[in-house]
């Protein structure tokens, strides 16, 4: 039986992933002990420093999703699945920092796939759901973190994925949320819902919260070392139409960064 | 920048009660396990259960929904176990923010 860590990593105009990917594998190798496989592209291919991978898959990136003038190349990622040489996989966006070995909990608690539904934006809103619209009560899972084995129901719900993006609109018109730019985080609660008939099955949703470090929240690393696990989080909060900047210090959580310009300073 | 001048320059306060907040998070995912085919809780109220029967073998619906035959002590001393670590973990960390008062 095999485990790993499977990273999509194409660069943008904007932002280099295949760093972003590169420091995460370091990360899953220190601190879960677990091997990393980059899915990329021939572009980015030659900036990869490939030593850090247990094996490095090319693929065509899709550079059709547009957003504030912005290419993000986000699609693609119904091929983990097939893809994935392990028998038990953690798929990873390449902008979720690891601290901890609190990932490990994934391949002891799944059955066969489990995700993230409920979030925390720290400092800011605790145990919450997004939904796809506000008046609807579809809440969102997040794509962010995925465990999965390689069972029939998984490639359900992986292939159910790629339909979902290849009728992104149709979609987005059904279940009422903006098609303005591709998510997979909305596709795979689609293709989930629909190869679970429609029931939410609860063993596929990970017990704690998703930790995102969400908009006017600020990490600063505490020290130099490759390993650091000490953050500073500052917090722009609004009072009395005066920001009064607050800050707390972590350590050893996991987060995923929704501003790719933080990731960029926090890897450097 | 260094985080200190960062600190000194934009005058941030602590805030204690996102960094209560954030230790809560932090522990939440600690107390799970997954044990003789369920997934419990290492809480309070799980181990208050666990203590009050007497039989060997109960049945009890797990944190997700089934109902699963477990052998009563064996369950017990694991939750036991994690719930000691965990929150001693967790009540030291607790200390240290509190003297940041």
């Amino acid at each position: 039986m095999t485990r790993g860590v499977l990273l999509f990593a194409f660069n943008s105009p904007d932002y280099d992933y295949v760093k972003m990917a590169e420091f995460t594998a370091k990360r899953a190798k220190h601190f879960l002990k677990l091997p990393s496989t980059v899915v990329t592209d021939t572009f980015s291919l030659k900036n990869l420093n490939e030593e850090l991978f247990d094996k490095v898959i090319i693929v065509d990136s899709d550079d059709t999703n547009n957003f504030q003038g912005r290419v993000w190349l986000n699609k693609g990622r119904y091929q983990a699945y097939d893809l994935s040489p392990y028998d038990e996989t953690l798929l990873l966006d390449v902008d979720y920092i690891i601290n901890s070995s609190t990932l490990l909990k994934v391949f002891e608690l799944m059955d066969d796939f489990i995700c993230h539904e409920s979030i925390t934006y720290l400092m800011n809103e605790y145990d919450k759901k997004e939904y796809f619209n506000p008046k609807l009560s579809i809440s969102s899972l997040w794509a962010t973190v995925i465990g999965f084995k390689k069972t029939k129901r998984v490639k359900q719900i992986f292939e159910l994925l790629r339909m979902v993006q290849e009728n992104y609109n149709h979609y987005g018109n059904l279940y009422k949320f903006s098609t303005d730019m591709y998510r997979n985080d909305y596709g795979l609660t689609i293709g989930w819902k629909i190869a679970n008939g429609h029931f939410n099955v609860k063993s596929d949703i990970l017990p704690w919260n998703l930790i995102h470090i969400g908009p006017k929240t600020y990490v600063y690393k505490n020290s130099s070392n490759d390993f650091n696990t000490e953050y500073t989080i500052i917090f722009d909060k609004w009072f009395k139409n005066k920001i009064k900047k607050e800050y707390i210090t972590i350590k050893d959580m996991d987060f995923h960064i929704i501003n790719k310009d933080i990731v960029v300073d926090l890897i450097k | 920048m260094d985080v200190q001048s960062l600190l000194a320059e934009s005058k941030a306060r602590f805030a204690h009660n996102s960094a209560k907040d954030y230790l809560r998070e932090k522990y939440s995912n600690k107390v799970y396990i997954a044990e003789q085919g369920g997934l419990w809780k290492a809480d309070a109220q799980t181990i208050a259960v666990l203590s009050t029967f007497d039989a060997d073998k109960i049945i009890l619906i797990d944190t997700q929904n089934n109902p699963v035959e477990v052998d009563r002590e064996q369950l017990l001393n694991k939750l036991k176990s994690l719930y000691t670590e965990v929150m001693t973990e967790y009540y030291k960390e607790w200390k240290e923010l509190e003297n940041k008062r």
